[in-house]
């Protein structure tokens, strides 16, 4: 093993693009979010250590990727056309991820609910161009937020499958060529003040399972009767900021529904293995910093006047974490894979019941073996492992974090079941 | 909750006295009225509530006192007969803040590993020490990790980091940039396990106010935030000969307290996180409508929350009950107990991190929102679970249990 970059993955399936996208995003992460990141926890309400990272990653000032999933002629890089944006999605979040999963999913949620608009083949012209220039043209970091959880439903949004969206509460109405959107949002990410467009899911007749009622509606920050709280203390992701998001009587054209009736249910489906892919990009970038980290300190440190690693027990321990790491890499690809090939003749439809429940599958499993690692690891340290300083301790908070968002453990099971039982009534 | 807390996680009793009873009774007493009460405003404006909360209970109550012996003006529960009432104490503390019950148990550890009476030279200087009206802090460096550059002596395979050089009528301690299992930053007394210049183990208690006492900067860490920690040296500090105590035997002991009281802390913290878990679980909707602790699976996770803490609680219970033995006519031999206390500590961690683990999965995001309190438990009990492990995750425990079990002869 000579470096984090010797973890297995299925280089067949690895885009093209992979090695300048990590070495740029490696460089970033080095120079603008390793050396402040122990400080994070502390600017989890201003940003003022975070946001000029941001900036950094995100804006045209910088390395612009908040542009990456418009097309070309809009000003951005046509990801959304690559036969390898899963792939490369997982790439960034690994990237990120290594050195703060928050940075990661504040920075990719904003392409979450674009991909609805921007990803083939559910390419929204209008919409696109509409939003284009607040992404490729802005000198500053711009975040989007995917609105989904209500007060309360919890993650119900999220199990379109057995609800249909009969508990969604945020109403949309149709009045004339507008939308009139009422309703209460809880904890997306990139809220709390910093948000700049929301996707969100409404239904035009509440209680209804049909889904030519569900709407998903893009809702710029700034129209009147938006209102976004302050954001939420947490035990980590500082740099993801979460709060209330309230509508009253917003009025927006018509045409920022994204694609009509029906179609607004599936490509919401669709969004779901997004999340899942990058959640398990973020645990495995978190994981391969865990590596880094404990390399050093089982190299170092000693048990019985020798080295952690070469006291047998030890080297059990800290060998299975190192196996595990490598087998979540391999599935995290894997599951990277599924998503992309999703318009091939093999693939399956990101919204079908196959994609979900195995993208599911594999971040529950991820999730799992993350806990229990990171955990470990910080007992191998012993009295070390608590101490920021190390760095564990903090992937150790935030990846928790990661096991219970988007519905969590429970819902993963429950999408498993009913796949690979034809479970009918969970 | 329709059945109180001591219904559901059944403990043994009759261990306990009409003292103790009381005693553990008017610490409820204060965890109801002064924290959890006013939990929200407490975490708020955590620092000056934390310190007026522990004043609270060390001066107001009494505990600072507890285990001293009724000669120096204690409560005389510095008997290991007094194990069962000091483990549902600082239960009863956990479930409140398991930082101020932490420092609690390293006070009780402290002060026990003395020998607790001024009767002997270390216990009468330890016993002066907390005769007083200020709140005592302590601090305790264990053994644990070395590193490659320096040959330590070891305590069954743990490196022992400070050690003591003889000087005339002193002893004078040495250990560079060592790290206490938290309080380092604001210890008023470190409890410091040590070798002698032969490589045997001591246990030196230091006053930070000793000349030679250096801290470091304090540090970050995951929980017990309120026992603010710094790495300290100890530079030629010279110490009376009372203030040194010997034997391995001590340092077994020392564990042996540590284990139970830190256990129990533990399971004071996860039995407050039931209460919580139960509140959400009773009183959230899933599927759209159905209560969450009518669901099979969210029933099944939630069987292992109340599973793991109450196999908790009958450990810390059979711990203390086997350390009070040893006051008695068969009282088991010491190097039993040390490997039961360690075993039981582990698992006593393990397992209620576990509970915390698995109930904050059906939280969602008030699972890690600061408000609902469970990540505080969650991260409190992490944090301790670490500092026991000392250095490579429970492989020492393992190591002292296969020795005793299997005669290992090797560390």
């Amino acid at each position: 093993m000579k470096s984090i970059d010797d973890f297995s993955r299925p280089e067949e399936y690895i885009s093209p693009m992979d090695k300048h996208f990590r070495s740029v995003i490696r460089a970033w992460v080095d120079k603008d979010v390793m050396p402040h990141r122990r400080e994070y926890d502390e600017d989890w309400k201003e940003h003022a250590l975070i946001e000029p990272a941001f900036e950094n990653l995100m804006a045209n000032r910088g390395l612009g990727i908040q542009k990456a999933l418009f097309p070309a002629d809009l000003g951005g890089w046509g990801l959304g056309q690559s036969d390898y944006a899963f792939t490369i999605a997982c790439t960034l979040a690994e990237e990120i991820g290594r050195a703060d999963t928050a940075m990661g999913v504040a920075f990719m949620v904003t392409y979450w609910p674009l991909t609805t608009i921007l990803v083939e083949p559910h390419v929204n012209r209008r919409l696109a161009a509409e939003f284009a220039p607040m992404f490729c043209k802005s000198d500053k970091a711009v975040f989007a937020a995917l609105a989904m959880t209500e007060p309360q439903g919890g993650a119900d949004i999220e199990n379109m499958e057995l609800l249909g969206g009969k508990t969604i509460k945020t109403t949309a109405r149709l009045d004339g060529d507008v939308w009139i959107i009422n309703g209460h949002k809880l904890w997306p990410t990139n809220t709390g003040g910093v948000g700049q467009l929301f996707g969100v899911p409404c239904t035009t007749r509440p209680g209804s399972t049909d889904p030519n009622d569900f709407a998903l509606i893009f809702v710029p920050a700034d129209v009147k009767g938006v209102t976004q709280g302050g954001p939420y203390e947490k035990a980590g992701m500082a740099a993801d900021k979460n709060g209330d998001l309230w509508f009253e009587d917003v009025r927006v054209p018509a045409w920022y529904r994204v694609h009509g009736p029906g179609k607004d249910a599936q490509v919401f489906k669709e969004i779901i293995p997004w999340g899942l892919v990058a959640s398990m990009g973020f645990i495995v970038g978190a994981m391969m910093n865990l590596y880094e980290v404990l390399y050093e300190f089982v190299s170092t440190r000693t048990y019985g006047n020798r080295p952690l690693k070469e006291n047998d027990a030890i080297a059990g321990l800290i060998g299975r974490i190192a196996g595990d790491i490598e087998v979540c890499r391999i599935i995290a690809y894997e599951g990277a894979r599924i998503g992309d090939r999703r318009n091939r003749p093999y693939g399956h439809p990101l919204y079908s019941e196959e994609v979900l429940a195995k993208l599911r599958n594999l971040k529950d499993f991820v999730c799992d073996r993350a806990v229990e690692n990171f955990g470990r690891a910080m007992d191998v340290l012993g009295v070390y492992g608590p101490d920021r300083g190390y760095d564990i301790e903090k992937h150790w908070r935030d990846i928790k974090i990661i096991q219970l968002w988007m519905g969590g453990k429970q819902l993963c099971q429950m999408e498993a079941a009913r796949y690979f039982y034809n479970c009918k009534t969970l | 909750m329709h059945k109180p807390l001591d219904g559901l996680f059944l403990s043994t009793r009759e261990q306990i006295d009409e003292e103790e009873q009381r005693i553990v009774n008017t610490v409820r007493q204060w965890v109801e009225r002064e924290i959890l009460a006013k939990r929200l405003p407490y975490l708020e404006h955590y620092e000056q509530e934390f310190a007026e909360k522990h004043r609270m209970l060390l001066m107001d109550i009494g505990l600072q006192r507890l285990v001293l012996s009724e000669k120096d003006g204690g409560f005389g529960w510095n008997s290991t007969t007094r194990a069962p009432g000091l483990a549902a104490v600082l239960i009863e503390i956990g479930r409140a803040d398991a930082a101020i019950a932490y420092m609690s148990a390293l006070q009780f550890t402290t002060i026990l590993a003395s020998g607790a009476d001024s009767t002997s030279p270390v216990g009468n200087l330890i016993s002066r020490f907390y005769s007083t009206d200020k709140p005592v802090n302590p601090a305790m460096i264990l053994p644990g990790a070395g590193s490659l550059d320096e040959q330590t002596s070891l305590f069954l395979g743990r490196s022992i980091n400070a050690r003591l050089i003889h000087e005339g009528d002193n002893d004078i301690l040495f250990g560079k940039n060592i790290r206490p299992t938290g309080c380092g930053a604001m210890a008023d007394l470190f409890c410091v396990v040590c070798t002698d210049s032969a490589g045997q183990p001591r246990i030196a208690f230091v006053s930070a106010d000793a000349l030679g006492v250096q801290r470091g900067n304090i540090l970050k860490e995951t929980g017990l935030k309120a026992c603010t920690n710094a790495d300290v040296t100890f530079n030629h500090v010279r110490l009376p000969r009372e203030a040194i105590l010997e034997g391995i035997d001590a340092v077994e002991r020392l564990y042996l307290w540590l284990n139970l009281l830190l256990g129990a802390t533990s399971v004071g913290a996860a039995m407050n996180f039931f209460e919580i878990v139960y509140d959400w679980a009773s009183t959230r909707t899933i599927k759209g409508g159905s209560i969450m602790k009518e669901n099979p699976l969210c029933a099944s996770v939630l069987a292992d929350v109340a599973e793991e803490i109450a196999i908790a609680r009958f450990l810390i219970d059979d711990l203390a009950r086997l350390i009070a033995r040893m006051a008695g006519p068969h009282s088991p031999e010491l190097q039993h107990v040390y490997t039961m206390s360690q075993i039981v500590g582990y698992r006593v961690q393990q397992g209620t991190l576990r509970a915390v683990n698995r109930g904050m999965e059906l939280m969602g995001s008030a699972g890690y929102a600061r408000e609902w309190h469970a990540e505080k438990h969650w991260r409190d009990i992490k944090t301790i679970q670490s500092y026991l492990c000392g250095v490579g995750a429970e492989v020492p425990v393992k190591m002292d249990t296969a020795r005793y079990f299997f005669d290992r002869r090797e560390i």
